[in-house]
């Protein structure tokens, strides 16, 4: 029996990939083992949380799987047999494997493939360091399905991501979560704010193909076609315009709305095309004066519709050119594009003008789709007709401003690394455009399970790459193809700066020393840097790292440092808040909401149109499912797959099918079944459930290759990269944007 | 006055999520089965819906001991190995547990399980260890949803209190006579819009 007083504990933080979660942990030690993980006290007691991921945590920490030490492949890639190498063996391999390819094919060839750190920051720092220092490609995962949503948002309000925008208010009347699952998935955080706001009497619509944890607790849920839901907003926009129930003064004031368009070239109207020389300035149309004039401050008397005639030029403000974009989605061609009734889409139309303010929170589930940016951007032209976007996150909080220089230019006076989406990787390594990558590192990535088309990944990305190093905790389906395989910590075993929850920063304590050979990310990239000569770059030691994130100098973070965060989460400085709200700016080119956005007009995306889904069932007999990637609880992403405590509540994985479907199939619950298209096939159990919308199968992404029985999910899905997407951030994996069809196995 | 110790389990903030179950899985160690489990009310799958999509509803209820004023298994229990404590919570002594399994038999609830590595039946103590020392449940502290309250009825000013007094509250099988210490409320009326 442990001696409660030989008990220390130690406050951490769980980085997990929840994102934006980041729960603070208390860390119950004795000697050197970790007994117990509990929930840690914040200032604010609605932030004293942990999940049932976090608890287990432990798991992954005494995993009996875990690597113990770096390994050097000795048998066919992918076929698992490797022997054990020292630390200095492992990285000599690669920085002379490195040199080596950079030499012959250019130091670009070296891809730097840095997966979801999560809330952790500095042990991807130490990496992009490296990337930068050597030239290398830093090849970004925000395209395995979480590009969708910025390259939409980037365009509306030049933000990153919208979350505060749509959901900032402290009181809403109604709430409307729209393709995300926070009782289960991302963004945790907000599913007890939304309950809360329900107990407080606001009504919860929640809109997802599925009847999922968070749809439980909905007044009114509305079943989607998987990628329909540009359609089903523009279906509401329709209604408030109709019924003339916009926000004008808030489309005035935030927005591009007044803006006059030239409809022969979709492009704005610029002082310049009035014969105001060479004047930038935005034009609108003043309703008194009965002429084109610039934008001013305040837009009062600017026109919001109409047909006008500038220079000899036909324009339009941009209002008018959505509303004659929502017009041709009246209810009922709204209704049978979404599968969702006609007075459904009135009723909370209606319902988001009656019960202001409406937050929306969304997340990643709609903008997995070959057009999910313009899902995302439909969106938020609904919320921005209404008037439902809250100012107060451009004007009071957030972001905190971290100092990447360091690392993403670590040597001010030389080149830095060049960057390449996930997506735009494929063809880099297999057709060598736009430059070729020839090996790869892999950290806290498990690139094969998690990316899209995993039979190309198999086929023709690991085969045409010379080198692949991999640091990990386990034995996961893609470290089975690392030439050098290197064992990770678990976050009990180092610090690091966790940025949240929101809007604290806390400190993950180092907890236990590094258990068998295992070491930090930053010290194995320490480790390689030494090896490359850079060693100056990295004398810092972990603590030094956090300081130089937090030397920003940016008045949010000033004052805070590794000492502080020692004693606990540190909340940062908000922000100035401008004296008036017209002076509010977004980071869009017109500093305004961009309902319009003139640049995307090439591609016919100007405005947030709707486009079928790439792989819809009307565009495909042979494969009439859409399938589509849940989360579950027991998982984040394909962390957990492998954890007892998690496999004895959900031991195995299933697909989704509503009884429906399977009738037609003569498929019975609990059954074999293969799910297929042209690309690949996945075996596993079928479970029958009214929870998911007829048409549409579900496996919740993040089981491991070997624990299907044939196959694996993303076998199933395409690696298409949307153009659109390519121009304004980067492409995105498009996985709830799948045809296929299930048999009897 | 004695405390009344009791939870309150708002349905409505249960998202179903089995933290409490990890929890209680953690601080316990269990090894017959979680003392706490999460039931999806009248469905035949766990974590699925009841009605025909779109017309759905799913519940989650979480199911553990009552600690009932009246406890059956106490009555029942030949050797005085279970007690009904002043202060509310039904314990074990496992010494003195000859696994006689009649405790099992008198409970209506479903949840004394038997651990054939010690011979002897085992089930929620309320967190005694951690009661007894001002602290909350395991499974209270670490509800994901919030949805776990754990207090006084005896105190007014108690969350618990306040939530048997303000909301609707139901309890397991009242028509036994059990006096069950945990008070469930249900799901808020849903508000379709109109």
């Amino acid at each position: 029996m442990v001696n409660k007083a030989d008990i220390r504990v130690v406050r951490t933080a769980c980085p997990a990939h929840c994102g934006i979660d980041a729960c603070g942990i208390l860390a119950h030690v004795h000697e050197d083992r970790v007994l117990k993980l509990e929930p840690a006290d914040f200032p604010d007691p609605k932030y004293r949380r942990i999940c049932l991921r976090g608890l287990s945590s432990l798991d992954i920490t005494y995993h009996p799987n875990r690597l113990k030490y770096p390994m050097k492949r000795v048998g066919q890639r992918g076929e698992g047999k490797f022997e054990r190498i020292s630390w200095d063996e492992a990285l000599d391999t690669v920085a002379t494997r490195f040199r080596k390819i950079a030499s012959e094919y250019g130091e670009s060839s070296i891809g730097w493939v840095l997966g979801g750190p999560g809330s952790g920051t500095t042990k991807f720092g130490a990496y992009l360091r490296l990337a930068s220092l050597t030239r290398g490609t830093r090849v970004s995962t925000w395209g395995y399905g979480d590009a969708g949503l910025p390259c939409g948002t980037r365009v509306v309000f030049g933000t990153h991501f919208p979350y505060e925008l749509l959901a900032g208010w402290s009181d809403p009347k109604l709430i409307i979560v729209w393709g995300s699952n926070p009782g289960e998935s991302v963004p945790l955080n907000q599913m007890r704010r939304i309950m809360d706001a329900k107990e407080r009497g606001a009504r919860l619509v929640v809109i997802d193909p599925r009847f999922t944890v968070t749809a439980s607790k909905a007044d009114e849920y509305l079943g989607i076609r998987p990628g329909t839901d540009a359609a089903l907003a523009l279906g509401m926009m329709h209604v408030v315009l109709e019924r003339g129930l916009q926000d004008e003064a808030f489309l005035r004031l935030h927005t591009v709305a007044p803006y006059l368009v030239r409809t022969d070239t979709g492009a704005f109207v610029r002082g310049k095309d009035m014969g105001q020389g060479e004047r930038s300035d935005y034009v609108v149309w003043d309703e008194e004066a009965q002429s084109a004039k610039p934008t001013g401050a305040l837009e009062t008397t600017a026109a919001l519709t109409g047909r006008y005639r500038v220079n000899g030029l036909e324009v339009k403000p941009s209002f008018q050119l959505l509303q004659e974009l929502a017009e041709a989605y009246p209810p009922e061609t709204a209704s049978e594009i979404t599968g969702i009734p006609a007075p459904l889409i009135i009723r909370l139309a209606e319902e988001m003008v009656r019960a202001r303010p409406v937050s929306i929170v969304t997340h990643m589930g709609l903008s997995r789709t070959y057009h999910g940016d313009l899902s995302i951007r439909a969106v938020a032209a609904l919320s921005s007709i209404t008037g439902n976007i809250s100012l107060s996150s451009r004007s009071g909080h957030r972001p905190i401003v971290l100092n990447w220089k360091p690392f993403l230019h670590a040597d001010p006076s030389g080149p830095t690394s060049k960057r390449l989406g996930v997506l735009q990787m494929y063809d880099a390594v297999t057709s060598g455009k736009p430059f070729p990558i020839k090996a790869v590192w892999m950290a806290f990535i498990n690139f094969l399970n998690q990316c899209a088309n995993s039979n190309r990944i198999r086929d023709e990305i690991f085969p045409n790459l010379e080198f692949i190093a991999v640091t990990d905790l386990f034995m996961t389906p893609t470290a089975r193809y690392a030439d050098i395989l290197m064992p990770a910590c678990s976050f009990l075993e180092f610090s690091d700066l966790i940025m949240g929850p929101h809007p604290y920063l806390q400190l993950q304590h180092k907890v236990i020393e590094p258990l068998y050979e295992s070491r930090s990310d930053v010290d194995i990239a320490s480790g390689l840097a030494r090896k490359m000569g850079l060693e100056s770059y990295f004398d810092l030691g972990e603590e030094g790292f956090i300081n130089l994130l937090l030397d920003s100098g940016h008045p949010s973070v000033e004052g805070i440092d590794v000492e502080r965060l020692k004693q606990g989460p540190v909340q940062t400085h908000a922000s100035q808040i401008p004296d008036r709200d017209d002076e509010i700016r977004f980071s869009t080119p017109s500093g305004k909401i961009e309902l319009y956005a003139e640049g995307l007009h090439v591609f016919g995306q100007a405005l947030s149109v709707y486009l079928e889904p790439l792989e819809g069932p009307w565009s495909n007999e042979k494969y009439p499912l859409t399938f589509i990637q849940g989360h579950s609880r027991f998982r984040t992403h394909s962390m957990f797959a492998n954890v007892p405590r998690m496999l004895e509540l959900n031991p195995e994985p299933v697909v989704e099918m509503n009884p429906l479907d399977a009738r037609a199939r003569n498929i019975h619950n609990d059954e074999w079944v293969t799910v297929y298209n042209d690309r690949g096939r996945a075996t596993l159990k079928v479970r029958l459930t009214e929870g998911i919308r007829p048409g549409v199968v579900n496996i919740c992404e993040g089981w491991w290759v070997d624990q299907f029985k044939e196959g694996d999910f993303n076998a199933l899905t395409h690696d298409a990269v949307n153009p659109v997407q390519e121009k304004v951030f980067e492409p995105n994996m498009a996985m709830n944007d799948v045809a296929v069809e299930v048999s009897k196995a | 006055m004695a405390k009344r110790l009791v939870l309150v389990i708002d349905q409505e903030r249960c998202i179903g999520c089995e933290t409490c179950t990890v929890a209680c899985n953690l601080e316990n160690s269990p090894a017959a089965g979680p003392w706490i489990r999460v039931e999806t009310r009248d469905a035949r799958i766990k974590d699925t819906p009841v009605g025909r999509y779109p017309e759905l509803r799913m519940e989650f209820l979480p199911r553990l001991c009552m600690h009932c004023t009246c406890p059956p298994c106490v009555d029942a229990c030949p050797t005085g190995a279970l007690v009904k404590r002043d202060d509310g919570p039904v314990i074990l002594d496992e010494a003195q547990c000859d696994a006689c399994m009649s405790c099992q038999d008198a409970c209506p609830y479903d949840v004394i399980l038997f651990n054939e590595e010690k011979g002897a039946v085992e089930k929620c103590h309320l967190c005694s260890h951690r009661i007894d020392q001002g602290l909350e449940p395991f499974c209270a502290i670490c509800c994901e949803g919030q949805a776990i309250h754990f207090g006084d009825l005896e105190d007014p000013d108690s969350k618990v209190a306040q939530l048997v007094r303000d909301r609707e509250t139901f309890q397991l099988k009242p028509e036994l006579g059990t006096g069950p210490s945990v008070y469930y409320c249900p799901p808020l009326k849903r508000r379709r819009l109109v």
